[in-house]
């Protein structure tokens, strides 16, 4: 018969949870909990305890974990690079400058995509004006603020390798890419080159999310009649972070974890 | 159709969007690819493990990039591939102790931020007084005693722990044994 004192402490019965025990004792910790009801009750209660834990955590956690495409994608990269070979041959020259091109350009995506400032900021996360100027139909403050007006568009196909082939992407590289609109069609962007853009899988912070975010923003300001739809297209048109940054009164995303 | 009169001041967005397409082309070689499998595998534990530091996330992403670089160099030098979640979960316990110094107070992420309720109403009811009890008492942890919770959380063992950690194997059960009957007590009041 077993006497209170022999009783299994807290830290046998999470090392027997874990099953962190040797053999010899974990044979007398399991006879023990097989003859005890309050050792095996509080058993349970430790097993709850993480149960509550790890619930916990992984909820609080995991839906704020950045997608993992635009990461890849850089690891992938730096890998390229830290794979190069070296060369005797007078090439290598030429594999030096690449190399230094590619980091020139790749790093201030990554840098970028985190919402930092980096020596020499790419644009990498606003479209290139003299490419996508932003372009809108005629509309007025009533219509855009219709309902059927604020759905999200798809881009057809056809219009968006033409935006590849604007910016010079190549066939292999459009799945790191979607094609946006510059104005979303909520405020009057229109269905034309001018107005759409790759926004690039690599963004992080200043990501599409955040930009719908800005979007309807401007859209219920504009509805609310407190900003007119011509200022809100033009400001998403210009350099729509600054625009967010602007009112919003934030240098960085609302939300976390993009 | 109207034309918008506004631009971004910044050019080369076509050099920079066009940049990754260098490497597009480039063939994994056998590590490459197992470092980026391994990345796949093991990027969102480490970044859960790497929360327990109050890291921005940008800061732990940079880390992550860090310790894949380096486990490429560590398997192409033929190194020991015993283990590598432990050593994985070492070298990002080391980086992060770095960052966190550097960054110290300086970019520590709001505590606000680990209990959003989420979007839904069925989150929002599941982010519970006890809920928020236990976090508080999570994050009033010693730090040991934090990322010891955090590795095991991520199926660490005992020894994988105190070797990442640089304790002794009683020292981790004693830190697991009193995390729990704070995250217990939390839970019932």
């Amino acid at each position: 018969m077993l006497s209170e004192e022999s009783h299994l402490s807290d830290q046998e019965l999470l090392l027997c949870v874990d099953g962190e025990l040797q053999a010899p004792e974990a044979g007398r910790v399991e006879s023990h909990l097989a003859a005890c009801w309050a050792c095996r009750a509080r058993k349970q209660e430790i097993e709850a305890s993480i149960g509550e834990f790890i619930r916990m955590h992984r909820r609080n956690l995991d839906a704020r974990i950045p997608a993992p495409d635009g990461p890849r994608a850089l690891l992938k990269a730096q890998l390229a690079q830290l794979a190069e070979p070296p060369r005797t041959h007078w090439r290598l020259w030429w594999a030096a400058a690449a190399a230094c091109a590619l980091a020139l350009a790749v790093y201030p995506i990554f840098l970028h995509s985190m919402g930092r400032p980096a020596g020499r900021v790419v644009a990498v996360m606003v479209p290139n004006p003299s490419l996508t100027p932003g372009a809108t139909v005629l509309v007025d403050q009533s219509e855009v603020c219709m309902e059927s007006l604020t759905k999200n568009k798809t881009v057809p196909v056809a219009l968006q390798r033409r935006v590849f082939d604007e910016y010079g992407i190549r066939a292999a590289t459009p799945a790191a890419y979607e094609v946006d609109y510059l104005i979303t069609p909520a405020l009057g962007g229109a269905d034309d080159i001018h107005n759409l853009w790759p926004q690039a899988y690599t963004a992080t912070v200043w990501n599409a999310q955040v930009k719908d975010t800005l979007e309807d923003h401007l859209r219920e300001m504009v509805c609310d009649g407190r900003l007119d739809l011509a200022t809100a297209q033009h400001e998403i048109a210009t350099n729509w972070i600054a625009a967010y940054k602007k009112y919003f009164h934030t240098d960085r995303p609302l939300t976390r974890f993009h | 159709m109207q034309r918008m009169p506004g631009s971004p001041t910044e050019s080369n967005a076509v050099v920079a969007l066009s940049a990754p397409a260098a490497h597009a082309a480039h063939a994994l070689s056998g590590v490459e690819q197992e470092v980026v499998e391994l990345f796949d595998q093991w990027r969102d534990p480490l970044l859960r493990y790497l929360s327990g530091f109050w890291l921005a996330v940008p800061d732990s992403e940079d880390i992550i990039q860090e310790i894949f670089l380096a486990l490429f160099q560590h398997l192409r030098g033929g190194k020991s591939r015993e283990n590598l979640r432990g050593w994985l979960f070492r070298v990002a316990h080391n980086l992060a102790l770095k960052k966190q110094q550097r960054t110290r107070r300086s970019t520590i992420v709001e505590t606000d931020s680990f209990i959003d309720p989420g979007p839904n109403p069925e989150d929002q009811l599941a982010t519970s007084q006890a809920r928020k009890r236990m976090l508080a008492v999570v994050e009033a942890l010693p730090e040991q005693n934090r990322w010891c919770l955090y590795l095991r959380a991520e199926g660490l063992r005992y020894r994988e722990i105190a070797e990442v950690l640089d304790m002794s194997l009683g020292a981790v059960s004693h830190s697991l044994e009193r995390s729990l009957a704070h995250i217990a007590r939390a839970a019932e009041r």
